[in-house]
């Protein structure tokens, strides 16, 4: 509770001074960065392959570690004096005996988008889904477990407990009953892998003590942290919250607020927008078929330019351009921003920020580059931030898995992402993808420490620790056109602040 | 009274405008603070002596009560133990609240506070503020007053920020002459001071090496970089580029071949040089000047990693072309004579082997060629087959060089456009060419 008699004559409630003397000018710290090229796709790429490979990659490469969390948890197993032992296909599974397997969990699930019906009945062009969500209420859907052999249906009360989707590796105990379908009683998944020390990419920046005592005197005080916001969602119709955009502007620029707030701000190195900065297109002129009778005479094949609507990434290049001489950024695209679709998404081009690329990095810099102050990057992303490994998505990979599971419970699916070594699991089946062929790096090789998900519904955090002592934070950005808010990391402690901006 | 005072009657109560602290702060180029006391100050004077008159708005910075509560009671121990995906719940974090806030509803709001890290004034207006989404709107006055990146615009500086150099129009001028530049560097080993001057600019063009290019996007202001490329262009760089240029041109009017070809790799600037300095690598050779017609022709061949049926096809398209490419190749800024009469080229003797003039006069040129023509024909089993006969073409052109002796040295012929980078002819003569073009730059 505070009263305004308690605010009353605070901070800058008082006369300008007198003399006019300006306040110390504050400084922002040095931003530890390097991005990997983990997702970066080759600019020459074709598009004939199959998807198969990559679910064969993703078997093979998760496949021991699974096998390993199951034979430490079922070796000495007994059941019924039978003693359970390992199965190395699918279809090597016998009926009656006790025996577990590792493979690829398959959903068949009636409401699924499915390529084989779209191919049936001659649609070639696949539109994005609609769906809210592929299970059915009415208990149609079936878990698969598949390998390069053959598929086997799970049943029984023990695949209830867990989050299951398409294309996650687990193995799985249990027999073979008399329908052929395997009677689970127990299932394993890799957890958690091995995760890297901090600063194991790139190096902490000395501290400037010795050379700058001032800085060390300054009220600046206070570990470095990083901004997360995602679903800016600029819009080219509504002004809905062009006040609310202009604060966190002025928030992020260090202009609003008082001098001990200011300076608590400057410490914010690092601003991450996690997808979505543009928003969702009006669907005016294209789809639905009355529109189409409404004025023939406009309809043109092919893409109509006159359509465009260059406002949206306009006002995002002048909200960036702002921001960039203070604090470097890093850009991630989502669903609506002007990328590819399929994940990974590639990385918005500099053409469309005219006024910000200026920042950005060289086109055809090499790897070991110094990355752009202003760094276009792909969706998902990874890179070390302050000697921290991040890996953070733009938001598709986590709205598909919630479209399996009968469940609000987002933090829980982000850690069974982390626990299954897969941060994309549903590419290809749902989640349109790239057809890898020779990598699938949607396996997580290396645990994060901190893994963030943008344009969610709301704020979450948790921290989940593995049983090598893996700690990981995990973070949902929630969409700040629909909440309003950003996330603050501490970079010492991760840490994990939320602001919320009201107009 | 104070010049603020002057400014915030004149706009808000004159002109019925709402100033907020940023409009204030670059209008008078104060710092931001010091606008936001501003306002405070002119709020509380105007409103002492006429209430009513003057309307703010707050912005509030701190904790909100009831924010921080815990969606769950649950706790994060409990999780390791229960089957991993049970309800998760989300942390507790600290959580600050960020409000704009009309002055009517200030004690409200102010209420639903726990603490309070910062309030000020952020704008005032002669009415009451119902819709923030009009504050927005002085933003973007604001932004089209804060056009310089100074300390009022970017209250925090960052000196670590940095930008890269712009590829503006300068630079694609100077490209032309760069990729020249480079083919020569390969060709000819011995021209390290060509190559010393240009790694710039074969950078810039190819794959530009930061930090090389951030340091030069700290030192070079964009005007300045055009103007840099130029003078080196103009320089050294420039003989080498039109010596290496010139030959081709050499090759092509004495064999009429494959320099169609070549022409265009010269000017090409789409980053191919890369490649094509490969391949002249795996193949090191002397100095272009000195090499015999044959030799070039089937270096040129191998280059060209074509078979011979393109190779053919280059020859009659080559008619047609040499106009263009003498165009073409002005615009590379190497520039090439009018056609050949001031600057006589040594035209072959080979070459009437394969072509027999019927007459040359009125500058015309009329006779007959041996050409290549492709032809399609069917055969028995069905199948589209393309076969190469040879056959004779009539032709007519503009006067071609009268013909020379292939061997005669040009050294001795002062070209009426030498300066202009007619040298390249001499070059091909052979001995000494290139000693002799700079001599004459000289």
């Amino acid at each position: 509770m505070v009263t305004l008699e308690e605010v009353a004559g605070l901070g800058l409630l008082q006369k300008p001074p007198s003399n006019g003397d300006a306040p110390e000018p504050l400084q922002r710290p040095e931003s530890n960065y390097r991005p990997l090229s983990t997702f970066v796709l080759p600019k020459e790429r074709q598009y004939q392959q199959q998807f198969a490979d990559i679910y064969f990659l993703r078997l093979t490469k998760i496949k021991p570690a699974v096998e390993e969390a199951a034979i430490a948890a079922w070796k000495n197993t007994k059941i019924g004096g039978e003693k359970a032992k390992k199965v190395e296909r699918v279809l090597d599974v016998r009926q009656g005996e006790l025996c577990w397997v590792a493979g690829t969990v398959y959903m068949d699930m009636p409401l699924k988008p499915s390529i084989l019906e779209d191919v049936a009945k001659d649609r070639w062009i696949s539109a994005p889904t609609t769906l809210d969500h592929y299970y059915s209420e009415g208990g149609q859907d079936s878990v698969m477990l598949e390998d390069d052999s053959g598929r086997i249906k799970l049943v029984g009360e023990a695949i209830k407990n867990y989050f299951l989707v398409t294309g996650c590796i687990i193995a799985v105990l249990g027999t073979e009953n008399a329908n052929g379908e395997m009677e689970v009683i127990d299932l394993k998944f890799a957890d958690l892998p091995p995760q890297p020390a901090r600063w194991s990419l790139s190096k902490p920046s000395p501290r400037p003590k010795d050379e700058d005592v001032e800085m060390t005197d300054s009220p600046s005080s206070g570990s470095k942290k990083i901004a997360l916001v995602s679903g800016l969602e600029f819009s080219g119709t509504s002004t809905a919250y062009a006040a609310e955009l202009n604060l966190l502007l002025e928030f992020l620029l260090g202009e609003a607020l008082d001098p001990s707030v200011q300076s608590e701000l400057s410490q914010i190195s690092r601003l991450i927008i996690a997808g979505n900065s543009i928003a969702k297109q009006e669907d005016a002129h294209h789809g639905t078929a009355s529109d189409n009778t409404k004025k023939p005479h406009t309809k043109k094949y092919g893409y109509d330019a006159s359509s465009y609507n260059p406002l949206p990434s306009q006002l995002l290049d002048t909200f960036m351009s702002e921001l960039l001489p203070t604090m470097p950024v890093t850009l991630l695209p989502g669903t609506n921003d002007p990328a590819n679709a399929s994940y990974p998404q590639q990385p918005i081009h500099a053409a469309m920020f005219p006024k910000s690329r200026t920042y950005g990095g060289l086109p055809q810099a090499g790897e070991d580059a110094e990355p752009g102050w202003l760094d276009m990057v792909t969706n998902p992303w990874e890179g070390e931030v302050e000697g921290w490994r991040m890996l953070g998505t733009g938001g598709q990979n986590l709205d598909d898995i919630c479209k399996y599971v009968d469940s609000a419970d987002r933090l829980g699916m982000m850690e069974a992402m982390c626990r299954w070594r897969c941060s994309a699991p549903t590419a290809p089946d749902t989640l349109w993808a790239y057809p890898f062929q020779d990598d699938e790096p949607f396996v997580m090789k290396e645990c994060p420490h901190l893994y963030f998900v943008g344009s969610q519904p709301e704020f979450g955090t948790k921290v989940i620790e593995g049983s090598e002592g893996q700690m990981v934070r995990l973070v949902m950005v929630p969409s700040f056109a629909a909440t309003k808010e950003i996330v603050l990391i501490d970079t010492e402690t991760l840490d994990v602040t939320r602001v919320k901006i009201s107009a | 009274m104070d010049s603020y005072t002057k400014y915030l009657v004149d706009n808000v109560l004159s002109e019925d405008k709402t100033v907020t602290y940023r409009l204030l702060s670059r209008a008078l180029k104060v710092h931001a603070n010091t606008a936001k006391q501003m306002l405070y100050e002119f709020h509380l004077s105007q409103n002492a002596k006429r209430p009513g008159t003057v309307h703010a708005t707050y912005l509030v910075y701190g904790v909100k009560k009831g924010g921080n509560i815990p969606k769950g009671a649950n706790e994060d121990v409990e999780m390791a133990s229960s089957p991993p995906y049970a309800e998760s719940v989300t942390e507790v974090v600290q959580s600050y609240a960020l409000s704009l806030i009309t002055e009517e509803s200030l004690k409200d709001a102010l209420a639903g506070y726990e603490e309070v890290s910062s309030i000020h004034v952020y704008s005032v207006a002669p009415h009451a503020t119902k819709d923030m989404g009009l504050l927005a709107d002085v933003a973007n006055e604001v932004l089209s007053l804060s056009t310089a990146k100074d300390e009022i615009s970017v209250p925090i500086t960052n000196p670590y920020v940095r930008t890269r150099e712009r590829r503006g129009a300068g630079l694609k001028a100077a490209a032309a002459p760069s990729v020249p530049a480079a083919k020569q560097q390969a060709k000819a080993p011995a021209s390290k001071a060509a190559s010393a001057a240009s790694p710039a600019e074969i950078k810039e063009e190819s794959k530009a090496e930061p930090g090389q290019a951030i340091a030069k996007a700290e030192n070079i202001t964009k005007k300045s970089t055009p103007a840099l490329k130029r003078g080196g262009s103009s320089g050294i760089m420039a003989a080498f580029s039109k010596a290496a240029a010139k030959p081709k041109k050499d090759v092509k009017t004495k064999a009429e071949k494959p320099s169609a070809e070549d022409t265009t790799m010269a000017l090409s600037d789409d980053g191919e040089d890369d490649e094509e300095v490969e391949m002249l690598k795996s193949k090191p050779r002397s100095t272009a000047g000195t090499k015999t017609k044959k030799e070039r022709e089937e270096e040129l061949r191998r280059m060209m990693d074509d078979d011979d049926d393109d190779q053919e096809q280059k020859e009659e398209e080559e008619e047609e072309e040499e106009e263009e490419e003498q165009v073409k190749s002005e615009k590379a800024e190497s520039p090439e004579p009018e056609p050949m009469e001031e600057e006589p080229t040594t035209g072959s003797v080979e070459e009437e082997k394969s072509e027999v003039v019927e007459s040359s006069n009125n500058g015309r040129r009329r006779g007959k060629r041996k050409v290549m023509r492709k032809k399609q024909i069917m055969d028995e089993q069905g199948y589209l087959v393309t076969i190469q006969e040879p056959g004779w073409e009539s032709f007519s052109e503009d006067e071609a060089p009268p013909p020379r002796p292939a061997t005669k040295p040009k050294i001795a012929v002062p070209a009426p456009v030498a300066s202009k980078g007619k040298k390249g002819a001499a070059a091909k003569g052979g001995q000494g060419s290139i000693m002799s073009f700079f001599s004459k730059k000289a």
